[in-house]
């Protein structure tokens, strides 16, 4: 029996040699490594980031990239980009909050391969951080929930309460209130950057309390906002401006990341030799955060008022301006005073308007 | 309007739940019969990345849902050759079974990641359609599995206590020795329960990927596999008990939510913790009472005639 | 002819024929998990020269194997050392985490400490806390009133949950409120590393987990005695033996061996609490253990294998573009191809 066996499994691995390709090819000019947490065919935060690094192969020549997708946030992060650093790749991208020390540690073993983490702060001679400034740009996603609601109840679903999470929210219900004094945002946790089935639980509650257009701050907005199109509501997208296909109907509008011209800035850089660490965050003015075009519903009476405050964001109006008073009546920001970019990680509190409670 | 928390929490408790209820039955079946699966969290893996795969492609929920219950029937075969015909430990094979459900629902759902597909269809009543607080939730809008979760239930109960293939099951699930001595062939009737346990398994994966969240992704039944093998000892292997089960279950986890939605300050976290809680405390007060329930021969390997 | 054969079996010394038996199985699987390659449109010769190249010959792949042993070895010991009395321990995953959260309770609060003062209170309470978690289930099975492997496996839901609560919460780091994790551990609460790799002194304590559960079962009375104690409970009841009381001790120390797991990650690699700590490190090591038959250089030898084939996984997706999940199937071919060879005696194991 074992012999069988065994003779049968010489024959398949003979095939296989037989079968093995042997490929050639011309060495690339940039190798680029880019580690995702999720799948890049998420309608979302992966998906920005791909779309983004996919311009930059096709812009400038030589460059090759590779990809490794559903890399967890630990110590397994390390042997991915160890991996590709074996593979000749000589810029990483590591593009979620939770791999930033593993690519830390990494980038301490390599200094002659550069890093670019997305959202968090550390620093090193060749590593370096951006992110987007979504707050203020939700403040326009507010004005255009406040005029399209018909209910008043707006909902937003959040992965991980944290502190960049709670000011979009916070920054959503004060756009909303800005044209609809009787709005509310109520918030769900769903505990997790992307567990599909409580997300759509979640969406599912929140229409159950009569909320008729739903955003969120999870890692793939596709299931709230289907769930929210397959019950008759309205969305607001996230992370990427693709995720509209999802909602022909309740598609308002939503935001998105346009990474690829710091990706390309950045590339160039390394192929030149002159990379220069630097922490970049910009926002909607500077282009790194993008409105998605408006959905057919959109009259165009909203789209000119959303549009104009827009610009207002981008011209550098911040919603984070005193007094601003909490939900439970406390005076978070005084008269006077304005909470910066620096400052909205530290978001602990929700404003007048939003139900929920931070954790 | 918005509906009453109640009612919140029973529409999100049907959703949830009813995954929940197939993959309980399921497994009520096959440890009726004296096997565990403790791998049941891969035949859900496979049910539903197999049932997203074809819908992606072939555009036919329905297609879905048949290729996910033949997968899931399939599978627990692969399993049945495992502890029934080369009698292998049964937890083992079972863990193994539930690694081998996770790469294969990895490989065959990875190229269908994102696509957008077409769920099941739902319906609702009219006449219930009209009621203004069954419109504001997702009560009464079920999609077919839902609809014949509880008749599907019947029917695993008719079947285990009503006809003689049932008290066979049961029989081998008692002591397959006796069976055995009077002349059935255990293997035959168990593997028959486990190909209907799997059908019912991969079942319970497809209403999440081609209902609930109409997506695929890796790893997207977050231990429901292990939560149904809880609650079939908390149904006490009783099919029309497990219905309860599956709506405590779901329950918790709408619960959760549903109190979030109204602005209460819970611990996700610690309401998370509930249903196994629940199952352990359940089990402590039947204490000894318990083992009158479980199938004698549950997970002892039945070694013929040597 | 089938004395023939047997003359022949005995000829050849034990430890070769398990070495093939071993070598067999390990090339039937590859030339499975092969050919799903091949069906799935990959190539299954390069993946394999690539995994070679990476892991066995490469110091840094190497190193990484060991990384990857350190962790599963002491959750195969967790599983192993309940066997013997015929207990069945599936709740590996949450005695780890258990163990992990102990083990942080200490890092975080005795900061003061020096660290050869502070390193062993982190690896007792790492086992404290994997043994209490085993230990209820020890109780409940006990007194008879709960399967432990019920028990074990419903405990797994609940002890990441506790971890869960505590980094969102009282543990809550500052300097990343934007983040669920817990404050780094200071630099003495850190396992130390060796060669500039990330090889950390929870391979060695490891092994000595290894080492002590050879010497416990083999060279002691007590190991014997655990041994017959689980061939027949009753009777051994019945002489006596304070069955119960064993029951309760052989699976809290095998839940501290996980514990044990769960503080060298922590401690070791991670250096802080976080989420996702384990990616099923408990049922990996039921695995090991099972394939291994409980026996210690079994164990070693399969955390070695199993560690090669999870590195595989890393080099499959980055240079075959398949997703890293894959590698399970491989993982589950081990044990069907083990099982398909022949059917269990009754005697075995």
């Amino acid at each position: 029996m074992s012999k069988k066996l065994g003779f049968v499994s010489l024959l398949v691995l003979l095939f296989c040699l037989a079968a093995a390709p042997w490929l050639a090819a011309d060495a690339p000019k940039l190798i680029i490594g880019a580690i995702y947490v999720g799948s890049v065919n998420d309608y979302g935060y992966n998906r920005s980031f791909h779309d983004a690094l996919l311009t930059v192969e096709k812009s400038l020549p030589g460059v090759k990239l590779l990809e490794a997708e559903n890399v967890p946030e630990s110590a397994e992060a390390e042997r991915v980009m160890e991996g590709m650093i074996q593979q000749g790749a000589k810029l990483i991208f590591a593009t979620s909050f939770g791999h930033q020390e593993p690519a830390f540690n990494v980038a301490k073993r390599h200094p002659d391969v550069y890093f670019e983490h997305a959202g968090g702060w550390m620093m090193a001679p060749n590593f370096g951080n951006y992110f987007g400034n979504t707050q203020a740009a939700w403040y326009p996603m507010g004005v255009a929930a406040g005029k399209m609601t018909k209910t008043n109840k707006l909902g937003f679903v959040i992965g991980i309460p944290i502190g960049f999470a709670v000011g979009n929210v916070n920054a959503f219900e004060l756009g909303a209130r800005s044209v609809n004094p009787n709005a509310t945002t109520t918030v769900v946790v769903t505990g997790g950057w992307s567990d599909k089935a409580k997300e759509a639980a979640a969406a599912n509650a929140l229409l159950d309390q009569g909320c008729d257009v739903l955003a969120m701050h999870v890692d793939s907005p596709a299931t709230v906002i289907q769930t929210a199109e397959a019950r008759g509501a309205m969305s607001i997208g996230f992370q990427s401006i693709e995720a509209r296909v999802l909602a022909p109907k309740g598609w308002i509008t939503g935001l998105g990341f346009n990474w690829a011209p710091y990706f390309t800035e950045i590339a160039k850089s390394v192929i030149a030799g002159t990379f220069k660490p630097s922490s970049t965050h910009l926002g909607l003015g500077e282009g790194m955060v993008v409105m998605a075009p408006f959905g057919p519903s959109v009259p165009p009476s909203v789209r000119s008022i959303v549009t104009e405050a827009a610009d207002r964001i981008a011209k550098g109006f911040n919603p984070f301006t005193g007094p601003i008073t909490d939900n439970t009546g406390v005076v978070q920001i005084k008269a006077g005073e304005s909470w910066g970019g620096d400052k909205m990680g530290d978001f602990k509190w929700y404003v007048q308007g939003v139900i929920g409670k931070v954790q | 309007m918005s509906a009453p928390l109640a009612l919140g929490v029973l529409a999100g408790a049907v959703l949830s739940g009813t995954s929940l209820l197939y993959a309980t039955l399921g497994e009520t079946i096959v440890e009726r019969g004296g096997i565990v699966n403790l791998g049941l969290e891969g035949i859900l893996l496979v049910g539903a990345s197999v049932g997203f795969a074809l819908a992606a492609s072939t555009g036919s929920a329905w297609l879905g849902l048949v290729g996910a219950a033949l997968a899931g029937g399939l599978a627990n075969l692969l399993f049945g050759w495992l502890v029934v015909s080369r009698k292998a430990n049964q937890l083992a094979s079972g863990l193994a079974m539930m690694f081998f459900g996770i790469g294969v629902s990895a490989l065959v759902g990875g190229p269908f990641v994102g696509a957008v597909i077409k769920g099941l269809p739902k319906w609702r009543p009219s006449f219930l359609a009209a009621l203004p607080w069954v419109k504001a939730t997702t009560l009464f809008n079920y999609d077919i599995l839902i609809w014949l979760a509880v008749p599907v239930a019947l029917l695993v109960w008719w079947a285990l206590f009503k006809t003689r293939w049932g008290l066979g099951l049961r029989a081998v699930g008692e002591s397959p020795a006796a069976a055995f001595a009077a002349g059935r062939d255990p293997s035959v009737i168990q593997y028959q329960g486990l190909f209907a346990g799997g059908v019912l398994g991969g079942l319970a994966g497809a209403h999440l990927s081609l209902s609930l969240t109409l997506t695929w992704a890796e790893g997207m039944t977050a231990g429901r596999g292990f939560i149904a093998i809880a609650l079939v000892i908390f149904s006490k292997w009783h099919p029309l008990r497990a219905i309860v089960g599956a709506l405590v279950f779901g329950g918790a986890e709408a619960l959760q939510l549903e109190l979030q939605a109204r602005g209460a300050d819970v611990s996700p976290f610690l309401l998370d913790m509930i249903p196994y809680v629940l199952t352990l405390l359940v089990l402590l007060a039947w204490g000894g009472a318990r083992r009158l329930a479980a199938p004698a021969g549950l997970g002892r390997t039945f070694y013929g005639s040597d | 002819m089938s004395g023939d054969r047997r003359s022949a079996a005995r000829r050849i010394p034990p430890a070769v024929l398990n070495a093939g038996r071993y070598g067999g199985i390990v090339i039937i699987v590859l030339a499975v998990f092969g050919g799903i390659l091949l069906a799935a449109g990959k190539n299954p010769i390069k993946a394999y020269a690539d995994t070679f190249t990476y892991t066995l010959a490469n110091a840094y792949g190497f190193s990484e194997l060991l990384v990857r042993m350190t962790p599963i070895l002491l959750t195969a010991v967790a599983v192993a050392i309940p066997s013997r009395l015929g207990l069945i321990n599936v709740g590996g995953e949450g005695q780890f985490y258990l163990g992990a959260w102990l083990a942080s309770a200490g890092a975080l609060g005795f900061p003061h400490l020096p660290a050869w003062v502070l390193l062993p209170i982190l690896t007792l309470l790492g086992f404290i806390g994997g043994a209490l978690w085993a230990a209820i289930p020890g109780i409940l099975r006990a007194r008879k009133l709960v399967n432990e492997t019920i028990s074990t496996l419903l405990l797994n839901y609940v002890a990441p949950l506790i971890v869960s609560y505590f980094i969102f919460g009282p543990w809550r780091s500052p300097e990343s409120s934007a983040y669920p994790q817990s404050p780094a551990f200071p630099a003495t609460a850190r396992l130390p590393s060796f060669f500039n790799t990330r090889i950390h002194a929870g391979l060695l304590i490891a092994l000595a987990a290894l080492l002590l559960y050879w010497f416990l079962m083999e060279k002691t009375r007590w190991g014997l005695q655990m041994r017959s104690i689980g061939g027949n409970q009753e009777a051994s009841q019945r002489l006596g033996i304070p069955v119960a009381a064993w029951i309760v001790i052989a699976l809290a120390i095998g839940g501290g061996m996980a514990g044990l797991a769960g503080m060298g990650e922590v401690s070791g690699i991670h250096g802080r609490l976080r989420q996702g700590l384990s990616p099923g490190y408990g049922f990996t090591g039921f695995l090991i253990s099972w394939l291994a038959g409980g026996r210690p250089l079994g164990i070693l030898f399969m955390a070695f294998v199993f560690a090669i084939i999870t590195s595989a996984g890393d080099i499959l997706q980055i240079t075959q573009g398949l997703p890293y999940s894959v590698i399970n199937i491989l993982l589950a071919l081990l044990l069907f191809v083990f099982v398909a060879r022949r059917p269990a005696q009754r005697i075995a194991r």
